[in-house]
């Protein structure tokens, strides 16, 4: 078996903007998102009739008529049909993994190139019948002869047609949301709400100034008549965003909540994807390298026994990966720490400073100390973009990427929770 | 210093009247308060009242005794001051500038306390004469609670006394935290509670009367309903806070609480719906 690993090259990314729910794309589905952003792809690259080696990619948000979502996807763009793909989910997780997934064929020598992405919309969200009817259903489609069936049916009560099952943002496990949670974590860590909130007006500030830059002139194409991400406010001020009231405080810190619109993530749709190919791969298609995809690492966390955040994860996973990588965290040009929720960036930050919590929970002799500040996330984060879960992976590697390869030369760091209590990161380079 | 003992207290309806005849005083150039101490020698903390304090102002079961809570015992203290003749202000027109209260040890029902007023100090203002009463409540002869009390009697032109000083300079910047609705009848539920029953408090009709265009909010009630957010939900051992009222706060109204909270408490105001006026600002630490 051919055991040698080669480099992993992102050749360049391509998203459709990024809208909050029910706005502009309010009656658009996953397929059509994801079909235009792989097409965009297709075509800055000229991939038109190229079979290439996988394209994986996801959904959080999915339609059972989606089972197939991305090779559906994939047939309906100018790509050569014999295109294999697959779909994945792990959360917000879904576009880093997917990426990694296929940067690993390509380095093992199973593929030579790839893409990574995902999508999501929460505007066009998959509602289920009501359970109950929907097994009264299931029962009648079993019963033999028109008497039988009509007796099943009859089971039918009017209030069954008013519930329907609605997809919930929340822990199965622990009945609170993302946020409630998220909030829970800003309580033990002791993030006021001031840092939450400058950390949110300094994403829109970056963002805003990386769109004025042109800096998503070959990052993003356009799509249902929009050509910038309508969640971005161009200078929000901290005035503003002190006068949102706390939206996850309810059942969590009742009257202390530190959360609010303005510093969490909002409901966003979406999609984006990643080209990754071999140095040969490339080389033979005159297509230039961006940067190099170099350590992955994917941790989670005892959420619910253990009570450990359940955004945490990342805070693990980034240990482990420098380890192995030979590295320290300042080791970094760049840093981009997926903005969830303002408060999970600054728990993470505070959790690596804290030595007792690199002692106890990381296992680390030394904490891992502070980052330069002023290498976070210099062109906006998911507070501004917004965040469609599986896409913004691929936003935040094609974003790197293009920096590094701006720069010259130097190294990224990717850092994305998810729910369920994990976390995917990842390290570029050029 | 003299001590005036009050065993059975006057009624809240005779405590009024008396203040409303007050009226009638022309103090002149008042140099010093008179000292004097009115005492309710023993108030049971009774658990009935406790209860419809906490059901008013917002508290859960879980606060225990609001820290506030002795002020109600020592309230109709000042009241009988205000109406006496030793005392050279007229009660009507008495403006409550500032309020700030402190608890030393936990409170609870059935605790049998020993309630002092005592007059304070003269207190230059801008705006006329200001002067500060300090209440205690002792128990078993320890102090459990101090309050102190800024009134201020407008239109006096050469007022006596320290220039007064707030104790809130704070630059720090406050965030939107949580809205409340002061609905119309709160002024008259927080009358009976009190027994503060100023009729500036109780409807449009009576506050009309003495020169407000609604009835406003008692300063305490939207002093404890801040606190019934602030404050951690179980009963605590200390704690301190510290207010000084600003504008009327109208009924009905909405209102919305600012704060910026640190580990041990929190700075705030509680201000109009948009958010750009303060009723009141405070500081809690616990």
């Amino acid at each position: 078996m051919n055991t040698t690993v080669r480099r992993v090259a992102i050749i360049g990314g391509n998203r459709i903007p990024f809208a909050r729910s029910n706005t502009v794309y309010s009656n658009v589905s996953n397929q059509e998102m994801l079909t235009a952003t792989l097409q965009g792809l297709a075509d800055r690259f000229n991939l038109h009739g190229q079979r290439l080696g996988d394209v994986a990619a996801g959904a959080v948000m999915k339609h059972s008529r989606d089972f197939n979502l991305v090779r559906e996807s994939v047939l309906s763009t100018t790509l050569a049909p014999e295109t294999p793909a697959y779909d994945l989910q792990q959360a917000c997780g879904t576009g880093l993994e997917a990426i990694m997934l296929v940067a690993n064929k390509i380095a093992l020598g199973h593929i030579e190139c790839g893409i990574g992405g995902g999508v999501d919309t929460t505007s066009d969200a998959p509602i289920g019948i009501n359970e109950k009817m929907r097994k009264i259903l299931m029962e009648a489609n079993r019963a033999k002869g028109t008497m039988a069936q009509l007796k099943v049916m009859s089971q039918i009560r009017p209030s069954m047609l008013m519930k329907p099952a609605i997809p919930k943002n929340g822990e199965p496990r622990t009945g609170f949301s993302m946020g409630e949670h998220a909030e829970l974590m800003a309580r033990e860590w002791g993030i006021p709400r001031e840092e939450q909130d400058q950390l949110a007006v300094a994403s829109h500030a970056n963002l805003a100034r990386a769109y004025k830059d042109g800096f998503f002139a070959d990052l993003i194409t356009p799509f249902k008549g929009v050509s910038k991400d309508n969640n971005l406010r161009e200078g929000l001020s901290i005035e503003k965003l002190r006068t949102l009231k706390p939206c996850f405080d309810k059942k969590v810190a009742p009257g202390q909540g530190t959360l609010t619109p303005g510093n969490s993530t909002p409901l966003t749709d979406g999609a984006s994807a990643v080209l990754l190919g071999s140095e040969e791969w490339a080389r033979a298609n005159n297509l230039p390298v961006l940067a190099y995809i170099t350590f992955s690492e994917v941790a989670a966390v005892d959420f619910f026994n253990k009570k450990e955040g359940l955004l945490m994860a990342p805070a693990y996973a980034v240990p482990r990966m420098l380890d192995r990588a030979g590295i320290k965290l300042q080791d970094f040009d760049f840093y981009e720490i997926h903005e969830a929720f303002a408060a999970q960036v600054l728990c993470t930050l505070k959790a690596w400073e804290d030595a007792k919590y690199c002692k106890e929970r990381l296992g680390l002799d030394q904490p891992l100390g502070s980052i330069d500040r002023s290498k976070l996330n210099i062109n906006g984060s998911s507070l501004a973009a917004g965040h469609p879960f599986a896409a913004t992976g691929g936003r935040i590697v094609a974003s790197l990427a293009k920096m590094l390869a701006q720069k010259g030369s130097g190294r990224g760091l990717i850092s994305i929770c998810a729910a369920g209590g994990q976390g995917v990161v990842a390290i570029l380079e050029r | 210093m003299k001590i005036i003992e009050v065993n059975k207290l006057p009624s809240a309806l005779a405590l009024n009247l008396g203040a409303l005849r007050s009226s009638s005083k022309r103090p002149g150039v008042v140099e010093a308060l008179p000292e004097v101490t009115y005492v309710r020698p023993r108030v049971v903390v009774d658990a009935k009242r406790v209860a419809a304090y906490a059901k008013v102002c917002g508290f859960s079961k879980a606060h225990g005794v609001p820290m506030l809570f002795p002020h109600l015992d020592a309230f109709p203290l000042a009241m009988m001051l205000f109406g006496s003749r030793r005392f050279p202000f007229p009660a009507m027109g008495l403006v409550h500038l500032a309020n700030s209260a402190k608890l030393l040890q936990r409170i609870h029902v059935d605790d049998v306390l020993r309630i002092e007023v005592r007059t304070g100090e003269l207190v230059a203002h801008d705006k006329g004469q200001a002067f500060t009463l300090h209440a205690r409540a002792l128990r078993d002869g320890d102090v459990v609670w101090e309050s102190t009390w800024t009134l201020l009697r407008l239109g006096v032109r050469q007022p006596r006394g320290e220039p007064y000083t707030s104790q809130l300079i704070d630059e720090r910047p406050l965030s939107h935290q949580a809205d409340f609705y002061a609905g119309a009848s709160i002024g008259r539920s927080y009358g009976r509670v009190s027994g503060d029953i100023n009729p500036i408090h109780l409807s449009a009709l009576t506050a009309k009367f003495l020169g407000f265009r609604k009835a406003i909010a008692h300063g305490m009630w939207t002093k404890a309903r801040a606190l019934a957010t602030l404050m951690p939900r179980e009963a605590v051992a200390q704690a301190e806070v510290v207010v000084e009222f600003k504008t009327p706060l109208f009924l009905p109204a909405r209102a919305s609480l600012w704060a910026i909270r640190s580990e041990d408490g929190a700075l705030f105001e509680v201000r109009n719906a948009k958010g750009d006026k303060p009723h009141l600002r405070g500081r809690v630490t616990y």
